[in-house]
């Protein structure tokens, strides 16, 4: 195969972090520690290019690695091989990107990284294995990516006797009995005295801490969100009653009530006649409005976020939240109530 | 398949008696027969079936499996049973009286379904394609269907709508079912009562299956009436096989158990087939799905309690519907296990377009038995159509209701079936299949 290798500014000898601002740069041959990567392929797959970025280019420019992507495939890349990012950052998010956008082109691609780097749910269901945490274990970690790599150009599955770490993705398909007798087997594995057996391993939450409490409510500007679904009378912009993958926001500047008939709950997911008969009842505006009439908080945000939280997949939840965060802290907003459904 | 129990220690005399009649083929015709395998509709019986002030008109279409057709907006399924002519007994408490002296032989024209298709609030919008991708994990794709369109009186309400339809697709089921009273059927299957306590050494083996009853076209009724407000009971699967529980939930289309999946409840037939083999069926226990979280604890804690009473050994939870009702069936599994019955559930996972989120809304804390029905954001495509029923758009897809479209699994009428009808199942990329 025709392996284009991605590394940072370090790896490449291009410099230290005074080259961290330097742009993707194509270079038509291994280098730097691509050499390495090049020997431990073997001679089936030969490394046709490197591309390097500088760490603190790469971190900062989000859609970046769509376009190193795209430098990669006019080489004729058939393959891309990523770091070893080891513990660091900004790299591992360039690398953790740069696998997202492969999965959405079907280009195969692997990445190197310390189980711990934030690259690692960057990447998406892309195949990240696991490297030590810093270039003190290059040897391992590269022959450790280095032989995922050859598994995966072979079509055979990378998985965690490989090292592979983050989120394995669950696949759909079609099992040779149908569920309800699996699950009267399972209940009989269960009484023979089998505890492990499922098809759902533990479920596994990420765990929020909650911010401090906010000391002098009167001080701030509160801003109102909800997953209930009340959008404007019509839905004029096409919010869904379930399986959201969007979010809008709603002015409320100069909005002094939520009169029934000017607002409608669009949630599938319950009965929104009470809702839609005082549209308060999803976001409180009313009781908002008074307590910034009575000083009690410091102003009420300008506008209002809305979902519909209905069978919504958790990575799109999670991407709400961290949107209607950066939005709302953006704003100098410094609390926000989010009524649920 | 007839089942013969009578060597099985503990087993009673049978208490239902299904007398099968294989269909083949629907068509429309005028005067409802049914012959060899082939069921014809007389379209102004079944409009007399359906009539209703709460309708302005019904129109009645013929779906076989291979049809390029397209069924849209669907609500609630049934199959065709009766306890023949004039006898009453099917769909206790919404054709008759609760609970009528009835025979316990019931004819079952099995193949076919009738359905009504259409716009109705919180009906969530989904498709029975009766060929390609979506056919393949649909049960509403395998049976051929008598599909009924309506339009709205004009002075009706939604409310009396629903309960038009409902009333309507149950005589007509009925009405179809009788045409093959005095035919010979295809096959007769014979199934005991659950076993009492102390009657087997055989691990005993029950179902807890939990009814979405959430509010207006969000609910499923006992012998015609909403189970909201009760607690959860025991009920003999002889009155389901007659239609003790009919759906009226409108939810997420391929997490909706219809009036045809209860009585074919896939769970309970497993049961009954391995009784006195490596089991003894202990009893299918139901319960209301409250959306309210001291509700559900309170149902859940009683269902636990109901089950060690009733001397289950082990019990498959089963849910219906999205997130919230994960809930029910995660604090049942926990409360079972507290108590020492070891508990299954069954469920549908959210894991996402890439199937890496965490599948479950919220998984039990203590028990970890878990059935996978497949990911809800598995897409398919799904290829144009000749033609559609139920309406002229998928709003969902933005597109013609015969156009090509890409839709997520969950908007597939059945496909992830939570009473476990079908054979999709999630499992890890590194894993092989179960």
């Amino acid at each position: 195969m025709r392996v284009v290798h991605y590394l940072n500014q370090f790896q490449a000898g291009i410099g230290g972090e005074d080259a961290a601002d330097a742009p993707p740069q194509l270079h038509d041959e291994p280098v730097g520690t691509g050499r390495l990567l090049a020997r431990l392929l073997g001679d089936e797959h030969e490394v046709v290019a490197s591309i390097s970025c500088g760490d603190d280019h790469a971190a900062s420019n989000p859609g970046l690695m769509k376009e190193v992507l795209e430098m990669a495939r006019e080489t004729g890349a058939e393959m891309i091989v990523a770091g070893p990012a080891f513990g660091s950052g900004r790299y591992g998010l360039a690398c953790g990107r740069l696998l997202a956008a492969a999965a959405t082109e079907d280009v195969p691609a692997v990445a190197g990284m310390h189980p711990d780097n934030p690259g690692v749910d960057e990447a998406g269901a892309g195949v990240v294995v696991a490297a030590g945490a810093s270039t003190r274990d290059m040897k391992e970690s590269m022959g450790r990516l280095a032989a995922a790599a050859v598994k995966l150009a072979a079509g055979e599955t990378v998985g965690p006797d490989d090292g592979r770490v983050g989120r394995i993705p669950r696949l759909t398909v079609t099992a040779d009995k149908r569920g309800a007798t699996r699950a009267v087997d399972l209940a009989l594995a269960r009484l023979a005295g089998d505890r492990d057996a499922t098809e759902i391993p533990g479920a596994l939450f990420d765990v929020v801490t909650p911010a401090g409490a906010v000391e002098d409510l009167s001080a701030v500007t509160v801003a109102l969100v909800t997953e209930g679904a009340l959008v404007p009378a019509g839905n004029p912009d096409h919010l869904e009653a379930a399986r959201a993958t969007r979010w809008l926001p709603y002015p409320l500047d100069g909005v002094a009530a939520l009169p029934a008939g000017d607002y409608e709950s669009v949630h599938g997911g319950f009965s929104p006649s009470a809702a839609n008969d005082d549209p308060h009842r999803i976001l409180p505006l009313d009781v908002a409005r008074e307590l910034e009439e009575e000083g009690r908080i410091g102003g009420l945000h300008h506008e209002y976020l809305v979902t519909a939280g209905n069978g919504t997949a958790v990575p799109n939840a999670r991407r709400f939240g961290v949107e209607w965060a950066a939005r709302l802290h953006g704003s100098g907003v410094q609390a926000a109530i989010l009524t649920a459904t | 398949m007839t089942a013969d129990h009578d060597d099985t220690p503990g087993s009673a005399a049978p208490t239902s008696s299904l007398l099968v009649h294989a269909v083949d083929e629907v068509v429309l015709g005028e005067e409802t027969a049914f012959d060899a395998g082939r069921l014809t509709v007389g379209v102004d019986q079944a409009r007399e079936a359906l009539a209703d002030p709460a309708l302005a008109a019904v129109r009645v279409h013929a779906a076989n499996p291979g049809d390029r057709v397209r069924i849209v907006k669907l609500l609630d399924v049934v199959e065709p049973r009766t306890k023949g002519p004039g006898k009453p007994g099917m769909f206790p408490g919404f054709l008759g009286a609760p609970q009528p002296d009835r025979p316990r032989e019931t004819h079952v024209l099995r193949g076919a379904a009738v359905m009504a298709a259409g716009a109705l609030p919180r009906n969530q919008e989904g498709v029975v394609d009766m060929t390609g991708p979506a056919a393949e994990v649909s049960p509403y794709a395998a049976t051929r269907n008598v599909v009924v369109e309506f339009d709205r009186a004009d002075e009706a309400s939604w409310e009396d709508v629903d309960a038009a339809l409902r009333r309507g697709l149950l005589r007509l089921a009925v009405h179809l079912a009788d045409a093959a009273a005095d035919a010979e059927p295809d096959e007769v299957e014979e199934w005991p009562a659950p076993a009492a306590p102390g009657t087997s050494d055989l691990p005993r083996v029950g179902v807890v299956t939990n009814l979405q009853t959430q509010g207006s076209f969000k609910d499923v009724y006992v012998y015609g009436r909403s189970f909201s407000t009760s607690l959860p009971t025991l009920i003999d699967p002889f009155e389901v096989d007659d239609g003790a529980i009919v759906g009226g939930q409108f939810g997420h289309p391929g997490l909706r158990n219809s009036t045809y999946m209860h009585c074919n409840h896939p769970v309970v037939a497993d049961l009954r087939r391995r009784h006195g083999q490596n089991l003894s069926f202990a009893g299918l226990v139901i319960c209301p799905e409250p959306v309210d979280q001291h509700a559900k604890e309170h149902i859940s804690a009683h269902a636990a309690r109901l089950c060690a009473a009733a001397g289950f050994d082990a019990a498959v939870v089963t849910k219906e519907g999205g997130g919230n009702a994960d809930a029910d069936a995660s604090l049942k599994m926990d409360r079972l296990e507290d108590a020492g019955i070891a508990a299954v559930g069954v469920f549908a996972e959210f894991a996402g377009p890439d199937g890496t989120g965490p599948p479950l809304v919220f998984p039990p804390r203590r028990a970890t038995a878990m059935v996978s029905t497949g990911n809800y954001d598995l897409r398919l495509d799904l290829p144009a159509m000749e033609r559609a029923f139920g309406g002229d758009r998928v709003d969902i897809a933005d597109a013609d209701a015969t156009d090509e479209m890409t839709l997520p699994v969950a908007t597939v009428h059945g496909a992830l079936n939570l009473l476990g009808w079908g054979r999709l199942t999630s499992t890890q990329e590194t894993e092989e299949a179960a």
